[in-house]
């Protein structure tokens, strides 16, 4: 009896203690080496977002937009590849590419941040709602989802993009209201097309977290709809939230980097590794240091997010094996 | 010590034997190239589909490749020009006609009469008379039937009733026997011969084009040819009835072009082609690597398409590849596009400072540099004018690289350069908008041009477009600046660049090509929905009208002078290259020769082993 009451209370006190589910989260998270070592490049990736371009600027010396053509091209247009001024050659354009691969990383984190974060949302809202007042609401909502996910995305996005930028005032929307061509109607594009896939999961959550007793009970205590969605369903749904969140980001880098590639993302003058992934094409067998570099970045950055997509869902997951 | 004289000798006789030898191989390595062969069979790489602007339909096709197949290989028209390079290729020369007739009545008549013995290919077979040109001008004055120039022959009394279906016949058209044919102008026409020369007024029987009345893009399957080559299978084409009639299985609009002798064709009628090969294929192929490599291998023996920067590097610096790399003037010019109703290019000051502050050499280097083009300094290409304006340079700068400092001086004169910094600091400079293609080489060129620009204070709001033409050929947009634009000659008048360019009375609400909206009137601004300031913008509609009616010597200057003006005056555009067409052929091609009217490979005119 008491060799098993120690092996249960190995510290001795009278209780065996509780964790939080924070606490419990980070426990499994922490042993997750893979996620943590993405998690360490995601930082790291912030950090180039927010200070790269500028600091490879300032310590190279050259310029975001500025061209060097003499330096860095030769006669017949070609680009020439790494050096010790240039560290990754240059662009198609003569500028130097470590400078916009940096400046390229703002855009795309920047766009698949804003974007996955903005449909999320609206799948929240729209997830929540149809899942939790079913019946007509639900079917309504549903369908839009449906229809959505029906579409041809690439082709409707080409479609939007080029609609968007043949005039002046861009997409108007009402009056004064326009969508103007560059990063803010990528991210629209990118959100139009992605919030149904997570509507749809939350809605499958909110129904059956809907029937739990916890709701019941708060219901049979007088709680109101809204009290309920946003205090018993709500904080339920955090954690998948998190997870699909996180695998978004890398679709909504990927799907940017796609149209940029098309010559749809981003204007020319803005710097995106999808775009200079399209002006590698051009290149494509002279100049291999156009394709690697910002390759390998979108590569590094989509499998990161990934990674950690997948050790938050496993932490999280209380079913999971670990 | 005096060295033996036999010694000397020797070493002599080892030097000339050794630079005879040398000439010996230089000479045979020089014909390699330039030894013509008959026989064989020319395979031509294809970058894109046949589809064109109308299919290779003769009437309605209107691109210069097209013209290049047309024209050499299976459409002779009453005039047309030697297939050869440079300003021998520009000049008009007989072809059905039995010669270049002189104007009458004051410049408003023009009599043809036909050769003897020129013959449809089968299965027509029969000879080709002048009623054969009147159905192909009905067909291209018809606008159901697709013509796409057809505004070139509006000077031909009764078209325009007859194109509205208000007639039964162009009254200004006479053929008063078989080998006879008269066209009566509304007014005295200069470049009248070159409107001959192109293809759609080319000879059509009848009775095949009927079958294809009001469906255009659709006869060029069935196409039958006057010249020495037909559509391979078009003799086996069953021609008694319209429901009989099936395409030629040489013609797949998407895949293949197949060509071979017409045996109607006699070759005693027709100075300009030399017709050496035997059959002459046109195979698409989407891949330009994949061209450029079986080239090289010699399984293609040439590419109409443009060719990578790198493609052209390996064969322009190569010793062995060099005499496979031919390169000819494009007769085309490119350049930015401005448009005088929008900010702050509604000032003539910007628009000069665009022209000082623009490094061309810089766009050009972008393209491929020097092997793709020579630097615009004006409106029309030089050799339009067989270079009597090179020396007009109004903006010339130190290695075509722009000069900032006479930038910032052309505009301090503008109302948009309030301080006395020669900037463009007015509000209207910040985020102009420009419109861009989508195309590999824009990117490159858009930064070229946002850094020139930033120097005079004009910053841009860029507007990258998949296929920017549409947006910049619709007024009603408003785009102030487009760096898209290019326009080659349509045949080598200085015309085919005023009137479609510069004349206010062209500028239509969609495809219109005066981008500049130069001679637009208030009037037409409200119709087209043109904002922008509309009072005011300059003309030159009636100096096109006097040069229109001269012909030779004071035609070339009253154009100059046009050109001049333009640049001095107006300046509508920022021209910065005049391209050259380059093309790159396999070791199995004998003998190149350059069109200069279609700027395509001569394909009349080529051998191969």
């Amino acid at each position: 009896m008491t060799a098993a009451t120690d092996l249960l209370n190995p510290s001795g006190s009278g209780f065996t203690e509780t964790r939080s589910a924070s606490r419990l989260f980070w426990e499994r998270f922490r042993e997750d080496k893979v996620a943590l070592v993405a998690t360490g490049v995601i930082v790291l990736l912030i950090l180039i977002a927010i200070f790269g371009g500028p600091l490879a600027a300032r310590l190279t010396g050259h310029p975001n937009d500025e061209q060097y053509q003499n330096l860095m091209q030769d006669s017949f247009g070609l680009p020439k590849g790494p050096n010790s001024q240039f560290l990754f050659g240059s662009d198609g354009e003569a500028r130097d590419l470590l400078v916009r691969t940096m400046y390229g990383a703002r855009t795309s984190l920047i766009v698949g941040v804003v974007a996955s974060g903005i449909a999320v949302l609206i799948a929240l809202v729209v997830g929540l709602v149809a899942g939790y007042f079913r019946g007509f609401v639900d079917t309504s909502l549903s369908r839009i989802g449906d229809v959505m996910l029906a579409m041809p995305q690439l082709l409707i996005s080409i479609g939007i993009v080029a609609a968007c930028s043949s005039n002046k005032d861009g997409c108007v929307i009402y009056g004064p209201i326009a969508i103007q061509p560059g990063i803010a109607l990528v991210i629209c594009v990118i959100v139009i097309f992605s919030w149904p896939y997570i509507a749809r999961i939350v809605r499958g959550f909110t129904l059956s977290i809907r029937e739990k007793e916890f709701v019941e009970a708060s219901r049979s205590l007088g709680a109101g709809d809204f009290r309920i969605i946003f205090r018993e369903i709500l904080p339920n749904l955090i954690g998948p939230i998190i997870v699909y969140t996180t695998l978004l980001i890398p679709q909504s880098i990927l799907f940017e980097a796609a149209l940029s590639y098309l010559g749809l993302g981003v204007p020319p003058d803005v710097a995106s590794w999808g775009g200079l992934l399209n002006d590698a094409q051009r290149f494509y067998d002279t100049a291999w240091w156009l394709m690697l570099f910002p390759g390998l970045f979108l590569v590094i950055t989509t499998l990161a997010f990934n990674l950690l997509g997948d050790g938050l869902r496993d932490a999280l997951d209380v079913r999971g094996d670990r | 010590m005096k060295k033996p004289i036999w010694r000397l000798t020797t070493v002599v006789g080892i030097v000339t034997a050794v630079a005879v030898a040398m000439t010996v191989s230089a000479s045979a390595h020089s014909t390699k190239a330039n030894t013509v062969k008959a026989g064989g069979t020319l395979n031509v790489g294809w970058e894109q589909s046949f589809g064109f602007t109308d299919n290779m339909d003769p009437t309605g096709e209107y691109l210069g490749d097209a013209f290049g197949i047309l024209t050499n290989l299976l459409v002779r028209t009453l005039v047309s020009y030697n297939h050869d390079a440079n300003a021998a290729g520009n000049k008009i020369v007989s072809d059905v006609a039995s010669n270049v007739p002189q104007p009458t009545n004051g410049g408003k008549t023009y009599t043809f009469h036909l050769k003897s013995g020129i013959k449809f290919s089968p299965p027509v077979n029969r000879a080709v008379t002048s009623h054969d040109f009147v159905t192909s001008l009905q067909r291209l004055a018809n606008p159901k039937d697709g013509g796409q120039y057809a505004f070139y022959y509006k000077v031909i009394k009764g078209w325009d009733a007859y194109a509205a279906g208000k007639a039964k016949s162009i009254s200004g058209i006479s053929t008063p026997n078989n080998s006879t044919i008269v066209f009566n102008l509304t007014a005295p026409t200069g470049d009248f011969l070159y409107r001959m020369s192109m293809p759609a007024t080319g000879p059509m029987p009848a009775e095949v084009t009927k079958c294809f009345e009001g469906q255009a893009g659709k006869y060029a399957g069935d196409l039958i040819s006057t010249a020495g080559y037909m559509i391979n299978g078009i003799d086996k084409v069953d021609i008694s009835s319209c429901g009989a009639l099936k395409a030629a299985s040489g013609f797949n609009a998407l895949s293949l072009i197949d060509l071979v002798r017409n045996p109607n064709y006699d070759q005693k009628t027709d100075p300009t082609r030399k017709n050496y090969v035997d059959e002459v294929r046109f195979i698409v192929n989407a891949s330009s690597t994949d061209i450029a490599n079986k080239v090289e291998a010699g399984q293609l023996d040439m590419w109409t398409g443009s060719i990578p920067p790198s493609v052209l590097k390996k064969y322009a610096t190569s010793s062995n590849l060099k005499q496979y790399f031919h390169q000819n003037p494009g007769d085309r010019t490119w350049y930015l596009t401005m448009n005088l109703t929008q900010p702050p290019f509604d000032d003539v000051h910007v628009r000069k400072a665009m022209n000082w502050v623009i490094d061309k050499a810089a766009l050009r280097q972008t393209w491929g540099g020097p092997t793709v083009g020579t630097i615009a300094n004006h409106i029309v290409p030089d050799t339009l004018f067989n270079f009597r304006l090179q020396e007009f340079t109004p903006y010339k700068t130190a290695g075509d690289h722009g000069d900032a400092a006479k930038a910032k001086a052309a505009m301090k004169g503008s109302k948009y350069s309030t301080g006395s910094s020669g900037m463009c600091d007015a509000s209207a400079c910040k985020n102009v908008l420009l419109v861009s293609d989508t195309r590999g080489v824009d990117p490159g060129m858009v930064a070229t041009i946002q850094q020139d620009a930033k120097k005079i204070g004009i910053t841009f709001k860029v507007r990258q477009i998949n296929g920017a033409y549409p947006t910049i050929q619709t007024p009603s947009k408003n785009i102030p600046i487009a760096e898209r634009p290019g326009w080659g000659k349509d045949f080598a008048d200085p015309v085919t660049f005023f009137e479609p360019l510069f004349d206010g009375r062209t500028i239509i609400p969609n495809g219109n090509t005066n981008y500049s909206l130069i001679g637009i009137t208030p009037a037409q601004c409200k119709t087209l929905k043109v904002t922008g300031d509309c009072k005011n913008i300059p003309s030159i509609n009636s100096q096109i009208d006097k040069c229109e009616p001269l012909l030779g010597g004071p035609r070339t200057v009253c154009y100059e002078n046009l050109d001049k003006t333009l640049m001095l005056k107006i300046v509508p555009w920022v021209p910065w290259m005049w391209s050259t067409v380059t093309r790159i052929t396999s070791t199995n091609v004998t003998h190149y020769q350059y069109d200069q009217f279609s700027t395509t490979p001569a394909y009349s005119q080529i051998s191969v082993k």
